[in-house]
């Protein structure tokens, strides 16, 4: 580039960063959030139906995670959140909405003929202290248990500490993975393998089977009804002070509407509140 | 003709010009050295911001912080918490495992890479016919710019299930569970997608230093009967191995650097490999350093797990500055053999 | 790598089978590794290729990604698509010129020593790091108000993410490759040639622009191409940066500058999020997405052979 061509390049750049600095008149609210990224897909579907309703109304989600999610509500970074855990002393200033309904599976693969499992049993897999299917489980195999989980800082496995292990860390021959899709595909690929998924990644297709945990199927009819021991909510998450009405009103949608609760439960998550 | 017109103004510029203000050469250094340091300030800035960051965990565990002791991932979960609760703050942390795994790792897939590369170039360049040469060119500047999901796509799906369900057996399995599990994603998948990450760029940087071998000194070594094989190796490839050096230390820079991809084959565990453990040391799992950062990102929001975070990014980017240090001092031995002093 | 290679030297009556057994080993050694080599690039590319032929359709590279609980309501990835070519443009302009001012600063002025060590050095820590650690320092720094007309703000707060940001960062992760590249590009021209050019009275800034950066255009490609690919690779700096969103939302209604300053995806993180191990659950659409990423690349690995072909005549000094 020769130099004449570069101060034409800047002029062209400074005219451009003026031309930015002009704002223009917008003609919609963008309502910012951030949050788990288990829920983005149903929630970007969501978002898409509600725009439908109210043209003005437009999102932008940064699956962040739903930590993290939180903390941006705290600093007035973002509008809302989505968590999948309930509230702690430290979201303080922060408002809790129950969205809907997931639930947590145990997956095994479908070459193993392990029908049901409890929740004690359950524990013992994914503590060590069971290494072998032979020990009891109803299986066909009799080779080493595969367990794969999730990162100790994931929302999914603090859920699962608290309902499943009672508190204990899973042991280190858990392979933690970082996503709930990476779970079930590690255990699609291994015979032996046993995980824990949300019921989104369960299902035809996913090349998992799920197995009952007390006896009690993992499907979406149980998790409604609060049957099924592994349920847990959505959480909405917005600032307790000067929460914005706009979130406000789209989270309500969210709640009761007949179309968010067809949404919600085609998404693979139950419908707690909607309407039928 | 454009030459002369150019060579002409060049000189009458200077001449009419005089001695006011600066040269050209004097403005271009000037401006040049001004973007140089704008950059460098821009990247100082970022070690800083990071070491910042990273000081409460240094400061908590002092040199104990580069130690073994404890399992990581509990450590990592204590912190977390402390921070999410809002309890006393929990800084304890000892990296060794993380690190061992990266050295491992790393050195590994480098050192298969350089070999292997090594060979390639030499061959693209002097050996393969020339129809082949046409065919390998393009497909190893395609493969060193293929996105790295492709590869991590391809172990998680295809290396690491042969892995597990083919290579490891059940004694081997059972011989070491509850500790660990031997799943197939393990040092040994990691390596070897780290090695066919890095490779293409590794390649790509030797062919274009062996292509830059004056060619009167590989006819010369010729000429004196010396046969192709060892006109290349002994001529070509010495004189080229500062080009070596710079390839290697920017294949292991990118070693380091890649988190997403090598944290889904590695196995997600603080295990420190032990190669006392025979064939098993090959198929045990471990998380390295840049996999950890990763795999943790949702802790950011609580503090005491993001200045372990940062204390992690730290050794990494200190351990790619040694890299370049490292890489400095062994070419200064080498200037005598240099193409260009 | 240059596309053009002279011929190699050979005797005309020379075979290999005359040699010392360690030299015919290391001979066969080089076939080996280069046909073994020629095979996993091969296996990879056919894996992704079969898959992408069996899922992809015309209509996925012209409709927009719609969020749908069906699969088959999910359009296609036309906006991560412009997504990666946008901002692989953007950082790459920003990167081949900084990293190519850089180099030659560094190869051919290189005073003070001092900066020089610790430019170099910069350089290459760059390299090491992991994209994320990038991606959180250009958080901070594009969340600062100053920094706001680069992006969208929202009630006071400055959002942070948009194309600017993510192109700037993304610079830095292709700028180390670029550099070493074009560095060495430029220390293998032999010295005499500089002294030529000297001794007929250019300055060394002229000689640098018209002679030496010439010669060196091969490296600076392979640069280039390197740290395209390390750029289009990445995908922390695109989630926290750039948005990940899975449409272009522009942040207002000037044509160009609205989506600059707006947020995207790319189609790296298309791939991600919808492959098997992400939380999308669209395999299909991932593998044809990669199939499409490897063709994107292929083309322009060919466009940069075909400028090289054309404007280089056989440069040698030798």
């Amino acid at each position: 580039m020769t130099l004449g061509s570069r101060v034409r390049g800047a002029a062209a750049l400074a005219v451009a960063v003026a031309v930015m600095a002009v704002p223009a008149a917008a003609s919609a609210t963008t309502l910012f959030g951030s949050g788990s990224s288990a829920e983005q897909p149903i929630l970007l579907v969501l978002f898409k139906a509600y725009n439908r309703l109210h043209h003005n109304t437009r999102f932008n989600y940064l699956p962040d995670g739903g930590n993290a999610g939180v903390t941006d509500v705290q600093a007035g970074r973002r509008l809302f959140s989505v968590n999948t855990r309930p509230p702690l002393p430290s979201d303080a200033g922060t408002t809790y909405f129950k969205l809907w309904l997931d639930g947590l599976c145990i997956a095994v693969n479908p070459s193993n003929s392990v029908s049901n499992l409890t929740i004690a049993q359950t524990k013992n897999v994914f503590t060590g202290v069971a290494t072998n299917w032979s020990q009891g489980f109803g299986s066909n195999l009799t080779t080493t248990i595969d367990p794969f989980g999730r990162n100790s800082t994931a929302g999914l496995y603090t859920f699962f500490q608290q309902s499943v292990l009672g508190g204990a860390t899973q042991s280190s021959n858990v392979q933690q993975e970082g996503s709930d899709g990476l779970v079930a595909t590690a255990v699609s690929k291994d015979p032996n393998g046993i995980g824990y998924v949300g019921i989104a990644h369960t299902g035809k297709g996913s090349g998992v089977k799920t197995v009952d945990v007390n006896g009690i199927p993992c499907n979406q009819a149980n998790i409604k009804t609060e049957n099924y021991p592994l349920f847990r909510y959505a959480w909405g998450v917005v600032p307790t002070s000067h929460p914005s009405v706009a979130v406000e009103k789209f989270f309500d949608w969210v709640r009761t509407s007949k179309q968010a609760g067809q949404i919600i439960n085609r998404g693979g998550a139950v419908a707690a509140f909607n309407k039928k | 003709m454009n030459e002369e017109y150019f060579l002409e103004q060049d000189r009458d510029h200077e001449f009419l010009e005089g001695n006011r203000g600066l040269s050209q050469d004097q403005r271009a250094e000037l401006g040049l050295g001004a973007l140089v340091f704008v950059v460098v300030g821009l990247l100082v800035a970022m070690l800083a911001f990071v070491l910042h960051e990273a000081w409460p965990s240094f400061a908590h565990n002092g040199l104990r912080w580069f130690g073994g002791g404890g399992s990581v991932d509990q450590q990592i979960q204590a912190i977390f918490n402390s921070g999410e609760y809002k309890t006393a703050p929990v800084y304890t942390f000892h990296a060794w495992p993380l690190i061992w795994s990266t050295i491992l790792i790393t050195l590994g897939a480098v050192a298969i890479a350089f070999v292997t590369s090594l060979f390639v170039a030499v061959f693209i360049v002097e050996f393969a016919p020339a129809w082949l040469r046409r065919i390998l060119e393009p497909v190893v500047r395609l493969l060193a710019s293929v996105p790295s999901v492709i590869y991590g796509l391809a172990g998680v799906l295809v290396i690491v299930p042969l892995i597990g369900n083919h290579l490891i057996t059940q004694s081997e399995k059972a011989s070491v569970t509850p500790t660990i599990q031997l799943s197939g994603a393990s040092l040994l998948a990691a390596v070897l997608i780290l090695t066919v990450m890095i490779a293409p760029i590794m390649i790509a940087v030797f062919a274009d230093g062996l292509q830059a071998v004056p060619r009167g000194w590989l006819e010369g070594s010729l000429a004196l009967g010396i046969n192709e094989w060892r006109t290349f190796w002994k001529v070509a490839v010495r004189t080229a191995r500062p080009v070596l050096v710079a390839g290697t230390v920017l294949a292991t820079a990118r070693a380091l650097g890649e988190a997403i991809m090598v944290g889904m084959v590695s196995g997600g565990v603080g295990f420190a490999p032990n190669p006392i453990d025979g064939l098993v040391f090959f198929f045990e799992p471990s998380q390295p350093l840049a996999a950890a950062i990763i795999r943790n990102t949702e802790g950011l929001s609580s503090p005491p797990m993001k200045h372990t975070l940062y204390a992690i990014a730290a050794v990494l980017l200190f351990s790619s500055a040694m890299l370049s240090v490292i890489g400095w001092a062994a070419k200064q031995p080498m200037r005598r053999y240099a193409v260009v002093s | 790598m240059s596309a053009v290679t002279t011929a190699p030297v050979r005797k005309p009556d020379s075979s290999s089978a005359s040699w010392r057994l360690s030299d015919r080993l290391g001979l066969g050694l080089a076939w080996l590794l280069g046909l073994l080599f020629c095979a996993i690039a091969a296996a990879i590319v056919v894996y992704f290729l079969v898959e992408g032929i069996r899922y992809l359709r015309p209509s996925l590279l012209v409709t927009n990604p719609a969020p749908a609980a069906s699969e088959s309501q999910t359009g296609g990835f036309l906006d991560p698509l412009l997504g990666t070519l946008i901002v692989g443009t953007m950082a790459m302009a920003i990167a081949v010129p900084v990293g190519v001012g850089i180099a030659v600063w560094l190869s051919e002025f290189g005073r003070p020593t001092g900066l020089a060590r610790v430019a170099e050095s910069a350089v290459e820590m760059l390299a090491g790091e992991p994209s994320i650690v990038l991606a959180l320092f250009g958080t901070i720094l594009f969340t600062a108000p100053a920094l706001g007309f680069l992006s969208q703000t929202t009630h006071g707060v400055v959002l942070g993410q948009s194309f600017f940001a993510a192109a700037a960062l993304l610079s830095l992760v292709g700028l180390p490759l670029v550099v070493a590249s074009t560095r060495e590009g430029l220390q293998a021209i032999p010295s005499h040639v500089r002294e030529a050019s000297y001794a007929v009275g250019k300055t060394k800034i002229a000689t640098t622009r018209r002679v030496l950066l010439p010669a060196a255009r091969p490296s600076m490609m392979t640069g280039t191409m390197l740290g395209l690919g390390r750029v289009i690779s990445d995908t922390a700096i695109v989630l926290l940066l750039l948005g990940g969103t899975l449409t272009f939302q522009a942040a207002n209604s000037t044509p160009l500058l609205g989506l600059l300053r707006g947020t995207a995806d790319t189609l790296t993180g298309y791939i991600y999020y919808n492959a098997p191990t992400g939380d999308g659950n669209q395999p299909s659409k991932a593998y044809a997405a990669a199939f499409v990423l490897m063709l994107f690349v292929l083309a322009l690995n060919l466009g940069v052979d075909v400028v090289l072909s054309r404007k280089r005549k056989a440069v040698t000094w030798k």
